[in-house]
């Protein structure tokens, strides 16, 4: 059962750097191809990325969940500490909102605050509830400027 | 390649090319997991699922939601998405090498719709709702996105 006075509760930031190597490995992922050469080149090739109008090779839409899962401590920690109780966890919502690019080098930092936590009684079971647990990380480049916003929530059923 | 959209040639109401992914594998879900660091043995270890009783090992989500966000940048620029918002319903699982039948229940079928039109700090952007359903209609995730549009 998540711990409610948690909300509020800021985690240690952490840090990851972008790599070329990482953005073409997700991507290949993500579009389920088995080599950097059949993935849109603006996630494997500078030179074609800037062709299509980018500074550089860009990541795809849902790379960033990787910066805490490999920069950070990962997310069972962070779950633990809050007292959520694995056996019962739903990954409710994933919302992102984009706010500057992300290139090659950079070094983003993500700082995530437990935003809010409530209860909500399950569907036709009164009595019954079910605990959601809202985190929003801002990451930010080395230069401190807000890239994404991202918000999480999870559910313990 | 995605081609250039604009404000004036979407209508609310249109629909996003219907995207459709390869049926999921095992192999589908290792490399997601060494790419995003998603190592919880649920998605790949199937001796760990069974303690819990279930069949099969299943999909992660977020991988779902990259699947997802590939058919929607396959359709918009990379450079005018916004936000992207998913809220998860049903489980994946992947399918059986050894049973054809299992492949639909491994194949994703992305559909949106433009539902607004509108402008914001000086932006010109539309939202569309999306929907994720394998073939045989069960839904794994809804939600939407912004796109600015030139």
């Amino acid at each position: 059962m998540a711990d409610k006075t948690k909300a509020g509760m800021v985690f240690p930031p952490y840090t990851f750097e972008v790599e070329k190597g990482k953005i073409a490995e997700f991507a290949m992922a993500v579009s389920q191809k088995e080599s950097k050469g059949q993935v849109k080149q603006i996630y494997a090739d500078s030179g074609k990325a800037k062709e299509a109008g980018y500074t550089d090779i860009v990541p795809t839409s849902t790379f960033q969940t990787c910066f805490l899962l490999w920069g950070g401590g990962g997310l069972m920690p962070m779950l633990q500490d809050v007292g959520i109780d694995l056996v019962r966890l739903l990954h409710g919502e994933e919302e992102y909102e984009y706010l500057l690019p992300i290139h090659p080098g950079d070094v983003m930092t993500g700082v995530t605050k437990v935003v809010e936590m409530y209860d909500k009684e399950k569907k036709g079971k009164p009595g019954k509830f079910m605990e959601f647990t809202v985190l929003e990380a801002e990451i930010r480049n080395q230069r401190g400027e807000l890239a994404i916003r991202a918000r999480t929530t999870l559910v313990e059923r | 390649m995605t081609k250039t959209l604009t404000y004036e040639s979407i209508s609310v109401g249109d629909a996003m090319p219907t995207f459709i992914s390869d049926p999921i594998t095992r192999t589908h879900l290792v490399r997601y997991a060494g790419a995003s660091g998603d190592f919880n043995p649920l998605h790949h270890d199937e001796t760990f699922v069974k303690l819990f009783g279930m069949p099969r090992v299943i999909s992660h989500g977020m991988f779902v939601m990259g699947i997802v966000g590939q058919a929607i940048t396959d359709w918009i620029d990379d450079k005018n998405l916004r936000k992207f918002g998913v809220r998860f319903s049903g489980m994946t699982e992947p399918m059986d090498m050894d049973d054809q039948n299992s492949k639909e229940r491994a194949t994703i079928v992305v559909t949106g719709t433009v539902v607004e039109k509108y402008e914001i700090d000086g932006e010109k952007v539309m939202r569309c709702e999306i929907n994720a359903a394998d073939k045989q209609g069960s839904v794994k995730l809804t939600g939407s996105f912004v796109a600015a549009l030139s």
